[in-house]
């Protein structure tokens, strides 16, 4: 339905004005980098890797931060922005997010098992919903597809803005989704227990597969090369470490069972929702997983315990990062998802590192966002207030070191 | 002391072989921060009530002997919130009579359950503790959205000792849907009303038959009785208001005339594009009671289908209330932790909240979850604000009610404290 409504705005808009005879630019040529430096003077700055710096500067050039601090100069020849009396945080991520594409294309249910599937194939770049994320200050998204099936297939970490879905890729291994629990009463597998006996059914014959090509290898590729299987392929990359596994579970069982899973398997595993995450604490601490959590903003009315999921995997010493899962809850609440987290007992700073850092580590990419520190991407989010507060606005994004959202510009 | 007094009042209570709630009982809440919502903000003021009614709110409230004094210093204390729409303890199965488009006859209050999902909780006086922990003391329930005219809303509250004790007002106003929702659900089935046409000419039909029928049985008592029309009747006499959920500007145009032409009290429901009109709203007085703004409310769907729903926008309730449109900020919600298109019920502070980062005033915006809610329900002789004689539903915050940090610390429904929460 999103791309309905893609096609009714062109329909009306665009194709409108192009019958009138008043041909608009559609395609507009956007700065592909950044020109000048620009330097961000005097705000309170979160960079999710230290302290907050009080009346700081950040200076980026080429889309890149080149220096931070409070005593730092803007260079020569900078565009010196004033933001004092505001916050600046780095972009947030949403490691969970279905953002991009049509509702209707997320699950192929007739394939029970479909890692073949690609979110990246289906991506509009006009979808409305991207400019909500901007706007909310989240950059970057690992959107991938459904949990309607046992193996939905290949998410893929993403910014939120830019020139084109190509350009914007900031890595294409956002992780292979498996759905735990039951399924649809019309085909197998229907139950908790046959969706996990068909995983490792599946993971052995991606073990199989590989030893074919191994061997096919081993031999001096003599002979034709076994069948690629797209399938399997994707599997592989999981038993390789290439990619990993994101798995949507809620109940405590099937978190025990995907951990167990991932230990036969050895591969690297974060859990998704992970609703009864904190009856199997322990259990998930000592896996050494990550835990992507509760609460889903306002939208689901949860247990005390659930809502304070991302405390408890803090005192645990887990990894833990909140989710949207846009459309359920729209990426741009994902700060109101921080908010209820420090309602719900955790440190701001824990808050801040479960939108920004956290989410970049779980998919690898924190070497180039979920910071803000010195050779990282420009991702900057500038707000008006305490920036867990939803009543504080997001008053300018920065993406790649380009304004991405000017709250200025779009009043009223 | 206050130990002492309250075992006191206990034993009088105990003495007199009632109920302790029936019994003279006397609370004063001092030194908090009082939003008293239909006045200016009190410093270190003193609510005081009496047998469950509110007796005096101001900085000097003459405490009398033997009441029990909570000093809530350094928190706020305001009128319990009231959401104006919700689906709240009605099962999803009981929310819509699909097979009839038309069921004006429908009781909403008859399908009720706030005791709790089955098996679940204990026996005793009944608390919707869900609710309760975001300060919500009342709440507008009515039939869903699937057909076109649902039935008969209720006004109630979210503790009390007995059913009865929940119901403020019965029947409160006829839901009714306009827009693809309706349409959507019959299409589905290739049987009318399939399209928005359709579900116009057979809500006017049903509103002509209903003043044919006032004219004859119901105006000379002797007919037959019918109890569909009998409702409808009390709407076109104003007794009760129509609510009619509408996002889309032609649907709310669809609502105004109808209005016009059948001389009803109109109140559009959930309103995502009300904004585009918020003029003409205001010139006629109609209130608005808004869909959640901390998730699009899209009439049951998913994902906003811009035939039906062009243009929702935070800045809905500011751009409304600066119009002078009368705002409600409303759930949508379903109960019992179910998943519905609304935001949950506890959380409407937070919508309230966003409201104010857009620009709407902190009274504007309590104003909007409290009494405004309460003057659209007809209920706000009893509900909304902290005023002498008005129901004693109030509740205290540990901070900025605004504040995503802010906690209900202690919640009260008709004097009777039945929420605590320590932090």
């Amino acid at each position: 339905m999103r791309f309905t409504l893609c096609k009714v705005e062109l329909t009306h808009g665009v194709l409108a004005a192009l019958v009138g005879g008043l041909a608009p630019a559609v395609v507009t040529t956007a700065a592909r980098a950044q020109e000048a430096p620009v330097a961000l003077v005097g705000a309170r700055i979160h960079t999710a890797a230290g302290p907050a710096i009080e009346n700081g500067t950040i200076v980026f050039a080429d889309g890149v931060i080149t220096a931070l601090g409070a005593g730092v100069a803007p260079p020569a020849g900078a565009e010196v922005v004033d933001v004092s009396g505001m916050v600046i945080m780095p972009g947030m991520l949403d490691n969970h997010s279905h953002i991009g594409a049509d509702s209707r294309d997320l699950n192929e249910f007739p394939v029970r098992f479909g890692p073949q599937h690609r979110i990246r194939d289906v991506l509009s770049p006009d979808d409305a919903f991207w400019k909500g994320a901007v706007k909310g200050g989240v950059t970057t998204v690992i959107t991938g597809p459904g949990s309607g099936e046992v193996s939905s297939g290949q998410a893929i970490v993403i910014k939120t803005w830019g020139e084109s879905i190509d350009e914007r890729v900031v890595k294409e291994r956002g992780g292979l989704k498996i759905a735990m629990g039951r399924k649809r009463p019309d085909q197998s597998p229907t139950t908790s227990m046959a969706v996990t006996a068909m995983l490792r059914a599946k993971f052995i014959e991606a073990q199989e597969y590989q030893a074919r090509w191994d061997a096919w290898e081993e031999g001096g590729q003599e002979g034709p090369a076994p069948p690629r299987d797209l399938a399997m392929e994707a599997v592989v990359r999981v038993l390789t470490g290439e990619d990993r596994i994101r798995a949507h579970v809620h109940q405590a069982h099937d978190i025990l069972a995907i951990i167990r899973l991932s230990q036969e398997f050895d591969f690297s595993l974060a859990i998704h929702h992970s609703t009864e995450a904190y009856k199997v604490a322990d259990d998930i601490a000592e896996a050494g997983i990550d835990v992507v959590g509760m609460p889903l903003f306002t939208r689901i009315a949860l247990a005390d315990e659930v809502m304070a999921t991302g405390t408890l995997m803090n005192e645990k010493g887990v990894r833990f990062t909140f989710h949207t899962d846009d459309p359920v809850v729209g990426s741009k609440w994902q700060r109101g998802n921080a908010g209820l987290g420090i309602r719900y007992g955790m440190t701001e700073q824990d808050a801040l590192e479960a939108v920004t850092i956290n989410p970049a580590a779980i998919a690898g990419v924190e070497d180039r966002v979920g910071s803000l520190e010195v050779g990282k991407d420009a991702d900057i989010v500038v707000l008006n207030g305490t920036w867990y507060e939803v009543s504080t606005l997001v008053t300018r994004v920065y993406v790649n070191g380009m304004v991405a959202y000017d709250r200025e510009g779009e009043v009223p | 002391m206050i130990r002492a007094i309250g075992a006191a009042v206990l034993a009088m209570a105990t003495l007199a072989g009632g109920r302790a709630d029936v019994q003279a009982q006397a609370v004063a809440l001092t030194g908090g921060l009082v939003y008293p919502i239909s006045s200016e903000p009190v410093e270190g003021g003193t609510v005081l009530f009496v047998d469950g009614r509110i007796a005096a709110v101001g900085v000097d409230v003459d405490i009398p002997a033997g009441a029990e004094v909570v000093d809530v210093t350094g928190s706020v204390v305001m009128p319990g919130i009231i959401d104006a729409m919700s689906y709240y303890g009605i099962a999803g199965e009981d929310m819509n009579e699909v097979p009839n488009p038309l069921t004006p006859e429908l009781r909403i209050i008859e399908a009720f359950a706030p005791f709790g999902t089955f098996g679940s909780g204990e026996a005793g006086e009944i608390r919707v503790r869900e609710l309760l922990s975001g300060g919500v003391t009342a709440t507008y329930i009515g039939p869903g959205d699937a057909t076109v005219v649902g039935g008969q809303g209720a006004v109630v509250k979210t503790a009390g000792a007995r059913f009865d004790d929940l119901i403020v007002r019965e029947p409160a106003a006829i839901d009714i849907t306009l827009g693809g929702r309706p349409a959507s659900t019959y299409r589905e089935q290739s049987r009318s009303p399939s399209t928005r046409m359709a579900v116009v000419a057979q809500l006017r039909d049903l509103l002509v038959r209903t003043q044919e029928w006032m004219a004859t049985s119901d105006a000379a008592d002797a007919g037959p009785r019918n109890l569909g029309m009998e409702a409808l009747a009390r709407m076109l006499r104003g007794e009760i208001p129509a609510r009619v959920q509408a996002n889309a500007t032609r649907d709310i145009r669809v609502a105004i005339e109808l209005a016009e032409e059948f001389g009803f009290e109109l109140v559009i429901d959930a309103g995502a594009g009300a904004h585009q009109m918020r003029d003409e709203l205001a010139d006629r007085g109609i209130p608005v009671v808004l869909g959640p703004i901390s998730h699009p409310y899209i009439s049951g769907e998913e994902i906003p289908d811009p035939g039906d729903y062009g243009g929702v926008d935070e800045r809905n309730a500011v751009w409304l209330n600066e119009a002078g449109v009368h705002v409600s900020l409303a759930s949508f919600s379903r109960g019992f932790g179910r998943f519905g298109p609304g935001v949950a019920g506890q959380w409407l502070l937070i919508d309230a909240s966003i409201a104010r980062g857009h620009g709407m005033s902190e009274a504007d915006v309590l104003r909007a979850v409290t009494l405004n809610p309460a003057e659209v329900l007809g209920v706000a002789d009893r509900l909304g604000s902290l005023e002498a004689g008005k129901d004693a539903d109030l509740v205290v915050f540990d901070g900025d009610p605004l504040s995503i940090r802010t906690w209900a610390t202690r919640v009260y429904v008709g004097g009777q404290l039945v929420y605590e929460r320590e932090n």
